[in-house]
């Protein structure tokens, strides 16, 4: 009996609080209706109203499925509907939003391995993909954006399929035996949506990895996001079980099982209330505009002219035999040079020609800047150095550069291509 | 022993209410002096921009709520002077540790200029988001949309019940 009133009395404190929750909820939704009716303000449904699915796309070209995240982005409406897109590229790399390709990627190598290069639509660092990496895109109204929620219930996931312990370090990168990154992350909210996208390493090809990422000289200086190295690994080296097929599907289980706004496993029922897993054929047949998404994300605007403005300089010392032979020169005859890039095009050039040069010589100052400036920084630009040196030569039959015209070729070669 | 028990329950119970009730006041009230500017003829949009006319020239920041709830920005992109925007339109982008956040223009207008401090100091924003941390100038060209926008009363009142919400 006393049972039973204890019980009736917590019901009643609860009804009393779930009373509360809804006068202010109440009161959220008249407050909101009075403030600026055209504003259209959101109310968001409750847990249980929230239904998941989960999309696998069946495209593997970079630019088609960062076309798809962003078509879903600017078009679906999460409010009701909470969507993991899960997704796999050919080799490439991707850069963050405001990043540097230059500084970020071994650009040449790039192009002479045809890995490609995109840039996404969110913030971050800079990561390689291959078939051995899985994406996952988390989408959810902006308001119920939740990062942590989602690193979660990876771990959960890998614990629960395959007994694999990770952590979430204080950057949010998952990390694995202490100190082995297995996941970056990237986010971006607008007014409506906001999506949280990460990567899983699986079984990619590290060598590749460290190559296309490797760090070089380039001398440039730049207010650009720059990325965090970390040590990466793999997940099969921690479970030979582990593909990228099954882990797919251990992931879309996860999120299928766990209620939209807290972590908890509510089991094979919450997963047969949910809307389950998805093809999606990213053609623009099913999504209207994808083809001009995808084709912004391919340019070379897009990718590389993007670029924040940078500053290059560098100096190469010059070579004994192109100096004058009866000097002795007190320093080390160097040529340096600086160049301002601006949205990917060369800007300003100086050019700093060491007496030595001077005097052995080379004369072509004045006309290498003229020509570069407005040039893509790229090959292009050596291409274009190369002409207007060759042109300079009024003695028509001489179609070759001279050796110190080709040792300032071989410079501005070096500084493009970030050797 | 029974009737102790319900006696418990029933002051935790109103402990309970009223310590709730008096958290909301609390909340409001915090939310007044932490976000309270000073009286501006600043008028803000449901996205936390503000914008502060000056004949038809329109400068455009974010709030402090905005600044606060992105974090440390460390990138500022912003639309080029030039740049023909409708209201709404999104104009650019404010990268922090947290995500890239977009920038919504709160009018229509062409791009004047752009703020270059925010863009080699991204921090100004959030030290100073409604002075040295202001983004972009438009040059307005539909007076009647300002009254669209929220005055500095009815954006605190708009803040509070974004506060409540569950986050």
């Amino acid at each position: 009996m006393a049972q039973a009133m204890v019980k009736r009395i917590v019901s009643s404190s609860a009804c009393t609080f779930a009373g509360l929750a809804q006068k202010t909820y109440i009161r959220n939704v008249a407050a909101s209706s009075k403030v600026a009716a055209s504003k259209k303000e959101r109310v968001l449904p409750t847990e249980g109203e929230i239904t998941k699915s989960v999309f696998m796309s069946q495209s593997t070209d970079i630019y088609t499925n960062l076309a798809l995240e962003d078509w879903l982005y600017k078009n679906m409406d999460f409010t009701n509907h909470h969507v993991m897109m899960v997704w796999r590229n050919e080799p490439c790399v991707v850069i963050g939003r405001h990043q540097n390709p230059w500084l970020e990627a071994n650009v040449p190598l790039l192009s002479e391995k045809e890995i490609a290069l995109a840039r996404r639509n969110s913030g971050g660092g800079t990561v390689y993909h291959d078939r051995g990496n899985l994406n996952i895109t988390f989408f959810a109204p902006r308001e119920r954006y939740d990062r942590n929620y989602n690193l979660k219930l990876i771990k959960r996931a890998l614990f629960r399929s395959f007994g694999i312990k990770s952590t979430i370090n204080e950057r949010q990168d998952l990390i694995v035996r202490d100190k082995y990154k297995v996941s970056g992350t990237a986010a971006k909210l607008g007014r409506l949506t906001g999506y949280h996208h990460c990567t899983l390493l699986v079984n990619a090809n590290k060598a590749d990895l460290s190559k296309a990422l490797a760090k070089r000289e380039h001398g440039i200086q730049t207010k650009a996001t720059a990325s965090t190295r970390s040590e990466v690994a793999n997940l099969k080296d921690l479970d030979n079980r582990i593909t990228v097929e099954n882990l797919q599907t251990a992931l879309g289980y996860e999120y299928l099982r766990t209620p939209a706004l807290h972590l908890d496993d509510g089991g094979q029922s919450l997963i047969a209330k949910q809307r389950g897993f998805q093809f999606v054929n990213p053609t623009d047949d099913w999504f209207p505009g994808l083809a001009e998404l995808k084709n912004d994300l391919v340019s070379w605007d897009w990718c590389f002219g993007r670029t924040p403005m940078f500053t290059v300089s560098r100096s190469f010392p010059v070579p004994i035999g192109l100096l004058a032979p009866s000097k002795v020169y007190s320093a080390t005859q160097e040529l340096v040079i600086n160049m301002t890039v601006e949205k990917g095009l060369i800007n300003d050039v100086t050019l700093s020609i060491p007496p030595g040069l001077i005097e052995s010589g080379f004369h072509g100052e004045a006309s290498v800047i003229t020509h570069l400036k407005g040039k893509r920084f790229t090959s292009e630009a050596l291409n274009a150095l190369q002409d207007a040196m060759l042109t300079r030569h009024h003695v028509s039959d001489v179609k070759e550069l001279d050796d110190k015209e080709q040792f300032v070729a071989k410079c501005f070669d070096q500084v493009v291509n970030t050797m | 022993m029974a009737i102790q028990r319900c006696l418990l329950q029933i002051v935790k119970t109103y402990k309970l209410r009223h310590h709730l009730q008096s958290n909301i006041r609390q909340t409001y009230c915090m939310l007044c002096l932490k976000y309270s500017t000073g009286g501006s003829s600043r008028k803000y949009t449901d996205r936390h921009e503000w914008v502060t006319i000056d004949k038809d020239i329109g400068t455009v920041g974010v709030s402090e709520y905005a600044q606060e709830s992105l974090g440390d920005v460390v990138f500022a992109q912003l639309p080029d002077p030039g740049t023909d925007l409708k209201a709404g339109d999104e104009c650019g982008a404010l990268e922090s540790v947290k995500a890239a956040s977009e920038i919504y223009s709160p009018l229509s207008g062409t791009v004047t200029e752009k703020n270059k401090d925010v863009e080699d100091k991204p921090a100004l924003i959030n030290t100073s988001c409604y002075d040295k941390g202001w983004l972009f100038r438009l040059k307005i060209i539909k007076q009647s949309e300002i009254n669209d926008l929220m005055t500095e009363e009815e954006y605190k009142k708009f803040l509070e019940t974004d506060a409540e919400k569950p986050e």
